[in-house]
Order: C-alpha cells, then sequence, then structure tokens
C-alpha cells in the first residue's frame, strides 16, 4: 500500500528535477536582485520592486496565463526561443520549472536583500579600504554574512517550486511525465474514482519532502550563523 | 446620538427584512443541477435555454471529465442528472448505487476524430490499420484525454491499440483533464495533433479534422444519461425533455446522434 507505482515515482521525480533547476536558475538573478535593491538607489527602484512582488500578489493562474501568452509556441518570446535557440517551453518540464521559478522568484529575493541590508556597510568599506575591489567584497563579505538569509530564501523558493500548482498548470497543462508534478498527480488522481489511495502516498511523500528541506535549511542556517557571527 | 442609533437601527431592520425575502423568492423557482461530460457543454447549454423557456425550471450545469463527475457524485456532489460519456462510468455509478437504474437511458452518440490546428500543413488522411500517426505527429505531441480515465482518452487508447500503433504512439501523446482542454491546446497551435470527438471538432473553429478512426476501432460511443439516487421528482421533467423532438434537433444541430426514442 506504501509502495509508489511507476506514475507516482515519475511525478516525485520530475517534481524534484523543476524545483531544483528553478531554484538553481533562479539563484543568481535573485542574488543580484537582491543586491540592487539592498545597495543601490536609481531611477525605478520602486517600479522594480513591484514587479517583483507581482507573482506573489497576483493569482497563480493570471501568472500562468500572462506565460502563456508570452512563452507559449504563439507568444511572442516563445517563437523567438523556439525558432532561434531551439528552446521550447510549451508542454515542457522546462515550462513548468519557468513557471515555478518566476513564482518562487520573490520569495527568494525578499530574505537575501533583507539580509544584505542588514549588513554593516563599515565592514565592506573596511574591506575596500584594504584594496578589495568591488566583486572581491562582494564575493568574500557580503555574501557570507547573508548566508543566512541567502539560505531562507533558497529553501522558500524550493518549496514554493515543488508546490507550484496553479501557474504551472495554466501554463504548460497536465502531462504525465513531462509536466505533471506531484501536486498536479494528486490533483488528477483525487478526480478519478479509486484514485484517493495514490493522493494519498503521495501527499505523504511531499510532506516528507518538504519537512526533510526544512530541517536541512535550519541545520545550514545555524551552521551559517555560528562561522560568520560567533553565537 | 439617540436619533442616529435609531435611524440606524431601522435601517438594518429593513435591510434584514429585504435579504430574508429574497431567498423565498428564489427558492419558489426550482433548480435542477446537471453533471455532464465536458464534450456536452455547447449543445447541452442550449438544450437547457429552451427547457428552461419552456418549464420556467432553471438548469445549472457543471461540465467536467465524466470520471471526475462520478466521483463528485460518489463524494455526495447535490447532482440531479448525470450524464456520462461513455457506459463505463454510467455502470460504476450503477454499480456504487449513484444513479438511478430505472431512469438510465443511452441518449447520444458521436464519432472519434483526428485532429490539427486550423493552419496546420497536416493533409486528410484515412485512418486505418498501421496508420502512421507517430510520423505524422512529427516532433510535436497528440494530445486527449487521460487515457487511464477520461472517456475520450479510453476511447482513443482502445482504437490505437486496435489499429496496431500504440506502442508507437504512446510516447508523443499528452494527456489532459477533459476532452474540451485538449480541444483548446490543439486550437492553440500548442499540441500537433488531438484526437476528439466529432462533435468538439465542430463547434471549435480553430480546428480541422485530418480524418475519422472507424467506427470498429473502439466501442461505440455512447452518451447515457440517469436521474442519481438524490435527485429532486421535478428532474424527470429534464429527463424527459432531453428525450425530445426539440432536444433532439439541438443535438443534432451540433452533430450528436440521437439514439433515444422518445417515450410515447
Amino acid at each position: 500500500m506504501l509502495s509508489l507505482s511507476p506514475d507516482e515515482w515519475v511525478a516525485v521525480r520530475l517534481s524534484l528535477k523543476i524545483a531544483l533547476v528553478a531554484t538553481a536558475v533562479a539563484l543568481p538573478f535573485g542574488v543580484a536582485v537582491a543586491w540592487l535593491l539592498a545597495r543601490k538607489q536609481f531611477w525605478g527602484k520602486t517600479l522594480l520592486d513591484g514587479l517583483l512582488h507581482l507573482p506573489l500578489v497576483l493569482p497563480p493562474v493570471v501568472t500562468g496565463y500572462l506565460l502563456l501568452i508570452s512563452f507559449g509556441r504563439r507568444g511572442p518570446i516563445g517563437a523567438f526561443l523556439a525558432d532561434h535557440l531551439g528552446i521550447v517551453f510549451s508542454f515542457r518540464w522546462t515550462g513548468a520549472a519557468l513557471a515555478c521559478g518566476v513564482m518562487g522568484f520573490p520569495l527568494l529575493v525578499r530574505p537575501i536583500r533583507l539580509a544584505i541590508e542588514a549588513i554593516d556597510r563599515k565592514l565592506e568599506d573596511a574591506a575596500a579600504t584594504l584594496g578589495a575591489d568591488r566583486l572581491w567584497v562582494f564575493l568574500t563579505v557580503t555574501l557570507p554574512l547573508a548566508m543566512p538569509g541567502l539560505i531562507a530564501g533558497l529553501v522558500l523558493c524550493f518549496a514554493k517550486a515543488l508546490g507550484e500548482f496553479g501557474a504551472t498548470i495554466t501554463f504548460v497543462s497536465n502531462i504525465p511525465g513531462e509536466t505533471q508534478t506531484i501536486s498536479a498527480a494528486i490533483y488528477t488522481f483525487v478526480q478519478i474514482p479509486g484514485g484517493d489511495a495514490a493522493a494519498g502516498r503521495l501527499a505523504l511523500v511531499a510532506i516528507a519532502i518538504s519537512l526533510a528541506a526544512l530541517i536541512a535549511a535550519e541545520w545550514l542556517a545555524r551552521r551559517a550563523g555560528t562561522r560568520f557571527h560567533g553565537e | 446620538m439617540r436619533d442616529r442609533v435609531g435611524s440606524i437601527a431601522c435601517g438594518a431592520i429593513v435591510a434584514l427584512a429585504i435579504l430574508a425575502a429574497r431567498p423565498a423568492a428564489i427558492a419558489q423557482q426550482t433548480t435542477v443541477t446537471a453533471f455532464a461530460a465536458a464534450s456536452l457543454k455547447n449543445a447541452l447549454d442550449d438544450v437547457d435555454q429552451t427547457f428552461t423557456q419552456n418549464s420556467g425550471m432553471r438548469v445549472v450545469a457543471s461540465y467536467a471529465a465524466s470520471s471526475a463527475m462520478i466521483k463528485q457524485i460518489e463524494n455526495g456532489a447535490p447532482a440531479d442528472v448525470f450524464a456520462s460519456a461513455d457506459l463505463d462510468w454510467m455502470d460504476y455509478g450503477a454499480q456504487h448505487k449513484l444513479i438511478r437504474e430505472d431512469t438510465r437511458v443511452n441518449l447520444l452518440g458521436n464519432e472519434l476524430v483526428l485532429i490539427a490546428p486550423k493552419d496546420s500543413n497536416v493533409a486528410r488522411a484515412e485512418i486505418g490499420p498501421g496508420f502512421d500517426l507517430a510520423g505524422l505527429a512529427g516532433n510535436g505531441r497528440i494530445v486527449t484525454g487521460d487515457v487511464r480515465a477520461v472517456p475520450v482518452g479510453k476511447y482513443a487508447k482502445v482504437a490505437l491499440e486496435k489499429l496496431g500503433i500504440w506502442g508507437a504512439v504512446s510516447p508523443k501523446v499528452a494527456m489532459t483533464e477533459n476532452v474540451r482542454a485538449a480541444l483548446t491546446l490543439v486550437a492553440r497551435g500548442e499540441a500537433a495533433l488531438g484526437i476528439v470527438y466529432a462533435t468538439d471538432a465542430k463547434a471549435e473553429p480553430n480546428v480541422k479534422v485530418i480524418g475519422v478512426f472507424p467506427a470498429d476501432s473502439h466501442p461505440p460511443i455512447v452518451y447515457p444519461v440517469a436521474l442519481t439516487m438524490t435527485a429532486k421528482p421535478v428532474a424527470s421533467q429534464y429527463l424527459t425533455f432531453l428525450r425530445s423532438p426539440a432536444a433532439q434537433a439541438l443535438f443534432e444541430k451540433y452533430g450528436f446522434m440521437f439514439l433515444a426514442k422518445t417515450p410515447s
């Protein structure tokens, strides 16, 4: 009863793959945007901040629909990418990863930005006076000090990507083996008479993965905190 | 101060009185709740409108895959009428005592077709044993309902197996949760090909029919209807109307084959 069928395993592996890829690709962008918002003043900063938080506030289906009309096979960006770079998002796990990355992006940026803002600028200035260039200061002073925030952002983004449903199903629908993540699989099984057992098993798997991610993040954050703040 | 409180209290009482009167007015108009297969949407909406004009009863129709609908009925959804796209899900309803067998009747028939986006280069083809559907799809996907549960998907899989091409085709199949979702994906050009009902292809201007699956490649596509165990007595009037010549004309207009003989 507790062992997963091949269909269910496919959904689990696909969910993990999509969530990991989405988080990994979002990370450099997330760090860059967080640093920009924390350390720089520029025209349109408030607008950027607003746009960034849009996926958090919009109904997920609306975000999925916007992705569909822009990155779908007939959308402006989607058609360009497909024709010139061979990157296709429709019907593919890449589309699901894009949807998850977009939905998780605000959750990634916020904690990192707050962590960077909390860093004492005098430490960065001190490093600069000792001869470090901006990039070196960032890599050796800012980033390590912001590590607990970075880890928190990563976990939140990963968790959101793992559980993303509305935007994914609207953008790339629910194709077993390609875009059917754990959430979509549970949704499908609940609609099939006799599918409750499978839905229950997948729900348990989702709980287990989420708990493991939270515990790992807690442990990592504590370690990072001790190393850099000497608590 | 006292006058303010007095007038607010009066206003509240009047508002409550109006609100209390409204539900009583609405209750006088009976509502029949129909759970119907997704492919019935356009035709049944028209039929329901005519029924309301004739009888004064409102019909609230919910459309989804037949498997999802019977599951909801099993979980206690307050449906009066169930219209399925295949016999299996109606049989499931009968086995689990969800529908009234004595009211069950086969209402409509349909055909299974292969469709492509309207502007696709794919030409019309004759579908027979060994038909190279996988080749026709090329790098694209063939979208249909979930072959495990959704009626159109089940018919499609049986037909493809009978034609001997399921093995070649199955890696290219993309499954959706109901036939209309598959239809929309083809209409939007997201899928290269789709397997839907003839009536769906007729209802969607942005797709074209490439071929028709031979009738002997799959079980006859039959739409049974029945009252649920929890149906209101007035719902039987609705069921009778579905079998009437007026309803027959509407169903046939949308491309369905009418199977039910009008009760004499």
